[in-house]
């Protein structure tokens, strides 16, 4: 597998000025990540971690203050830069409603990428017809406006407009949210079937570790803008090396309610981007926190072949099976 | 590409009495504006000396005025005056209004606070005075009526699109064709264009009556349109000047004015409660 994407050491900083105050935000800090081609990478974390964030800046809808992004190795720079990657890229929107122009028909949205890039189209009724065939939904959705589709035809059809262009690369924000559990099941399936008639690759961006642990080969887990855990989806489930990504795991809903573990549950809310703790910028909120955690940062660092955490405990974390 | 969402609209508006009530008055003071000199039963310009201050008549629905002019065919080519002008003024105000509005709420941020600085200073300016200031230094007449109007009027509208511009500018449809690699010009014109320009047709249909009494008000000064082509304004300073000799003179000349304030007027507001669809109450197919 070669790699398709790969995040060199990314951060976005935002800088807040109330004069004469000046403070920068670090929203994301020294990201690295690689996707390979035909992967599906899944993104969690809490709202607020920078998960959205990560998936605009890799785009270029946000400036990048340091690192790299590379695009089937080639660095993306400028604007420019990322213009010419746009058609084999595509976003999957949160709300899949407001990703429509309101007054633009479903058949017109969805070909909208063949006339921004000038693709020969000609007859685009029977393309739009076809699009969304390939998502499940009746050629005569091409005639509704947004505000007339229910929330998972609304969805198909942004299934639809992210792969007119046959992308190489689809982030996902969310692509379930909001959805009827029977609907987010279609919507995954959808994509899943998608995924292997075109070999794409998903960056899955969610706070839902059912899903991650359902689509994702790989799994990136953030925490206050930094990566805290990247691994193998299944390992990571099975053996969590960060224990932040343990009590995630552990706080997610048990169908037998006495295997829930609420000694591991996470205290307390996510901290400022503004003060920004000390030392390990979990160590707040961590069940196993030492004097060392408050003083000194670690760094994302491998434990296992194709693991990485951000723990001074790791190990002992894993040998302790949380 | 929504005639779908304009035939709503229209519907809805149909279903409002008021808005129906000011379609109508609207349509009606159109048609007697293109259509003036075949419904008109006279010359307006025809001096009659022998059939001055005449009451209104049979022959002469209206009356005449102090020259023996046909009351009826001054109003009915006042109705021209008045919406040409009116027309011509909101047309030209809201296009650059609507142009400096978009680039200034999509466009780089050193743009748009210039852009504001300059609608700021010339909104600060008094209406009234800075049309007799500039009716002073051009000179009296219609085209200087439309260039007053289109200069007081224009930073009102470039400040509405502008914030209607602002607030979709980061909606998710827009970000969705920036991904996709719209350029800007695109984004501008085929997608933010068509959802702003809602609010300003209302603003537009209730800033007509306002300019047409602003016509009326400076051709009543003798600062508008210059005599003898009919203006409602002229019709009513005649109107005044003989009030002794044709009461009925004043209200004729006052009615028109006061029919296409409300005409145009209910229209607007029939399309606002028809366009936002917040305040629209969906009847179930």
């Amino acid at each position: 597998m070669s790699a398709l994407l790969e995040l060199d050491r990314l951060s976005v900083d935002l800088s807040i000025s109330r004069w004469p105050l000046r403070t920068t935000l670090n929203i994301l800090s020294d990201i690295t990540l690689t996707l390979a081609r035909d992967e599906t990478v899944g993104l969690v974390g809490e709202s607020g971690s920078g998960k959205t964030t990560l998936g605009r800046a890799l785009l270029g809808l946000q400036h990048i203050s340091a690192g790299t992004v590379r695009f089937d190795g080639t660095p993306l720079k400028t604007a420019a830069d990322f213009d010419r990657i746009r058609p084999r890229t595509a976003l999957m929107f949160q709300d899949a409603v407001a990703s429509l122009s309101p007054r633009m028909t479903v058949g017109e949205a969805v070909t909208e990428p063949f006339r921004i890039h000038n693709r020969p189209m000609p007859d685009w009724r029977a393309r739009a017809a076809e699009l969304l065939e390939e998502v499940g939904l009746p050629a005569d959705m091409a005639s509704r406006y947004p505000h007339e589709l229910s929330g998972g035809q609304a969805r198909r059809a942004g299934v639809a407009r992210a792969l007119a262009l046959k992308p190489d690369l689809v982030i996902a924000d969310e692509p379930t949210a909001g959805l009827d559990v029977s609907v987010q099941a279609e919507i995954l399936n959808l994509m899943a079937d998608l995924k292997d008639r075109y070999g794409l690759s998903y960056m899955v961006i969610t706070h839902n570790l059912a899903l991650v642990r359902h689509v994702a080969d790989r799994i990136a887990v953030m925490y206050l803008g930094r990566l805290v855990e990247t691994g193998p989806t299944a390992e990571v489930f099975s053996n969590p090396a960060h224990p932040y990504t343990g009590s995630l795991i552990a706080a997610e809903p048990k169908p037998d309610p006495r295997k829930r573990r609420t000694d591991l549950a996470i205290k307390g809310e996510i901290p400022s981007l503004i003060r920004r703790p000390s030392g390990c910028e979990f160590h707040g909120r961590c069940p196993l926190a030492t004097a060392r955690c408050r003083t000194e940062a670690p760094a994302l660092r491998d434990i296992a072949p194709g693991r990485k955490a951000r723990c001074h405990f790791a190990e002992t974390y894993q040998k302790q099976g949380a | 590409m929504s005639s779908g969402a304009n035939r709503g609209i229209f519907r809805s508006l149909m279903r409002d009495p008021m808005g129906a009530f000011g379609l109508i008055l609207v349509v009606a003071f159109l048609i007697m504006a293109l259509a003036a000199p075949w419904i008109a039963p006279y010359d307006p310009l025809k001096i009659s000396i022998t059939e001055r201050f005449q009451p209104p008549s049979l022959a002469h629905w209206a009356g005449t005025d102090q020259l023996g002019r046909d009351l009826l065919s001054r109003i009915i080519f006042g109705a021209r005056t008045a919406l040409s002008i009116a027309m011509t003024a909101a047309g030209i105000a809201g296009g650059v209004g609507l142009l400096l509005g978009m680039i200034a709420g999509y466009g780089p941020r050193w743009l748009d606070a210039f852009l504001v600085l300059m609608f700021d200073s010339m909104s600060s300016l008094p209406m009234i005075m800075f049309a007799l200031a500039v009716i002073t230094v051009v000179g009296p007449g219609t085209g200087t009526l439309i260039l007053v109007v289109v200069l007081v009027s224009i930073p009102g509208y470039a400040r509405l699109i502008r914030a209607q511009t602002l607030s979709l500018g980061s909606a998710d449809f827009i970000l969705a064709e920036r991904v996709m690699g719209a350029s800007s010009a695109r984004i501008l014109a085929r997608h933010l264009l068509p959802n702003v320009v809602g609010p300003l047709v209302i603003v537009l249909s209730m800033d007509i009556p306002v300019i047409i009494m602003l016509e009326a008000g400076l051709s009543y000064l003798n600062l508008g349109v210059r005599p003898p082509i009919p203006s409602w304004g002229n019709i009513l300073y005649d109107g005044y000047t003989s009030l002794r000799a044709a009461p009925s003179m004043v209200l004729i000349a006052g009615l028109p004015l006061v029919l296409a304030t409300l005409g145009f007027t209910f229209l607007g507001e029939g399309l606002r409660d028809a366009i936002d669809p917040k305040l629209k109450v969906r009847v179930p197919r």
